[in-house]
């Protein structure tokens, strides 16, 4: 899922000092799993925005805020709280926030939280990044662990020096990734797959911005 | 005779390291540069060390190449990506410099500018296969160049990582990536060293051990507990100690010049490579107890 947390409040205040009326938009997903966009979240934000004399038009929360027709056919009921709002919160991702930026070009929109990444929930609320989202996958070569994710330098040859006792350089808190990946390795009997000397990534195939048409051609096309 | 001459023909080779200052004075550098002349087969120019913004390793290369020492450029994949990295090592080529240390490179985080964007588009063992495809007239994507480099390329191995196994696989892919010589890690246990060069002995590379100068107890307690892949053994740490303050880094100077020569007698390696991390001025005295001057 795509983690979030909150903006720091006092600049989300500068950014929306000039607007008088607001409508909150929350997500079922990701944020109300990350406490960021639920309707406990969304409660809040409206008492905070009433505390410094705003009003909120109204608010609810998108069973998918990503998904762009979807969104707008949940907000058909909210035609009139809409109209009489000036500025319009996400409390998701920033996909969410740029999903109301389509469906409201007239009207300033702005994100309470900022995205961090794709994230594995481990415990309730508790998150770690796996997948980077790199655009080729390496797992099929690295035991399944992601180097390019769990090692700070994403290196794909192996350990650097840095190494000290199956911790990383960066942070003592942290395994060193290709420790892990030579122990699994060495579990699953691939270490010979680790040997293998592993070519340069192909970067390009994680440009900015990205788009997929998954739809299948009729006519077998 | 030029460093691969140097390897090539048997002879214990002795690097030491210059660091570029931070800031356009490089008088001081100059200054201990000036007394390593002559004396070392090879001198290596750190590129950003521990990721501290300093003076390019490249330009300092050139200025000691003119100062007739050869130079060792290293080069680390943090600060640049594929495009900038061929760019400089065609640069380097063009004004004379014929060594290139290949190193992934310290992590941002532990520089001064932490905030800084890291590279790492490519990583050493990449590198080291680059630094081979334009020695062969192509660059890495295998478009044809108007001349080839020359370079004599080289990488580190930390022969005391915990845990080895790993290390060893990455130096072996080094190895097949066209890495020519080794400098290590900073050693400090020989009898473990050698049972590290009997395995590195396999593989047709030549293997300069890395050697840091110790100048207080306190600094070797700091590398042991800090500097992943450093292990100070007790007895020295007591012998720094026993030395009292005032004593220290000479009996640092001593421990050095007796594991060189401890090194070069038994041939356990092909040559030594001395980082005396702010004291390079003391690198002629490690070299004379050690009986290479």
């Amino acid at each position: 899922m795509i983690i979030t947390k909150k903006r720091d409040l006092e600049e989300l205040k500068e950014n929306i000092k000039n607007y008088n009326s607001f409508f909150l938009i929350g997500c079922s997903e990701c944020a109300t799993l990350c406490g960021t966009g639920g309707e406990p979240e969304l409660q809040a934000m409206k008492e905070t925005l009433e505390a410094e004399g705003k009003k909120v038009t109204g608010s609810f929360v998108a069973k998918t805020g990503c998904q762009v027709l979807g969104t707008k056919v949940e907000l058909k009921p909210f035609k009139d709280a809409l109209a009489g709002t000036d500025c319009i919160l996400v409390m998701s991702c920033g996909a969410g926030t740029q999903t109301a930026v389509e469906l409201f070009q007239d009207t300033a929109v702005y994100p309470t939280n900022d995205s961090l990444f794709l994230g594995n929930m481990t415990r309730m609320q508790m998150f770690d990044q796996r997948c980077s989202l790199c655009g080729k996958c390496v797992l099929d070569k690295t035991g399944g662990i992601c180097p390019v994710t769990a090692c700070p330098k994403g290196l794909l040859n192996g350990p650097c020096g840095g190494t000290n006792e199956g911790k990383c350089e960066v942070s003592p808190d942290m395994e060193c990734a290709w420790v892990r990946i030579y122990n699994r390795m060495k579990r699953i009997d691939q270490l010979e797959e680790m040997k293998k000397i592993a070519e340069p990534k192909d970067w390009s195939a994680g440009n900015t911005p990205m788009n997929l048409n998954a739809r299948e051609k009729k006519g077998g096309g | 005779m030029n460093f691969k001459e140097a390897l090539n023909s048997g002879k214990f080779a002795v690097t030491a390291e210059v660091g570029p200052p931070k800031g356009t004075d490089i008088k001081e550098m100059l200054h201990d540069a000036e007394a390593l002349k002559g004396k070392l087969d090879a001198v290596n120019v750190t590129d950003n060390q521990s990721a501290v913004m300093r003076i390019n390793s490249l330009s300092i290369c050139k200025i000691l190449l003119d100062m007739g020492h050869e130079p060792i450029l290293q080069m680390t994949c943090r600060d640049r990506n594929r495009i900038g990295l061929q760019s400089d090592l065609l640069g380097a080529s063009v004004l004379g410099i014929r060594n290139v240390l290949c190193m992934t490179g310290d992590h941002p985080n532990a520089g001064d500018h932490k905030e800084a964007k890291s590279v790492y588009d490519i990583e050493s063992v990449q590198l080291l296969r680059v630094v081979d495809s334009l020695n062969n007239g192509k660059d890495m994507m295998g478009n044809d160049m108007k001349g080839a480099t020359d370079f004599f390329q080289g990488a580190v191995v930390t022969p005391e990582a915990d845990p080895v196994e790993p290390q060893l696989m990455k130096f072996e892919k080094k190895v097949a990536a066209g890495a020519n010589f080794f400098q290590t890690q900073a050693i400090y246990d020989i009898g473990k060293f050698k049972e590290f060069m009997t395995y590195a002995k396999k593989f047709p590379v030549k293997i300069l051990a890395g050697l840091v100068l110790l100048k207080s107890a306190g600094m070797a307690n700091y590398m042991n507990k800090f500097v992943p892949g450093i292990k100070v053994p007790g007895d020295l740490i007591d012998e720094l100690k026993a030395a009292g303050k005032g004593n220290a880094l000479d009996t640092g100077i001593n421990i050095a010049a007796r594991h060189i020569r401890q090194l070069k007698e038994e041939e356990i390696c092909d040559g030594v490579h001395i980082m005396a991390i702010g004291a390079e001025d003391k690198v002629p005295l490690i070299m004379e107890r050690a009986g290479l001057l």
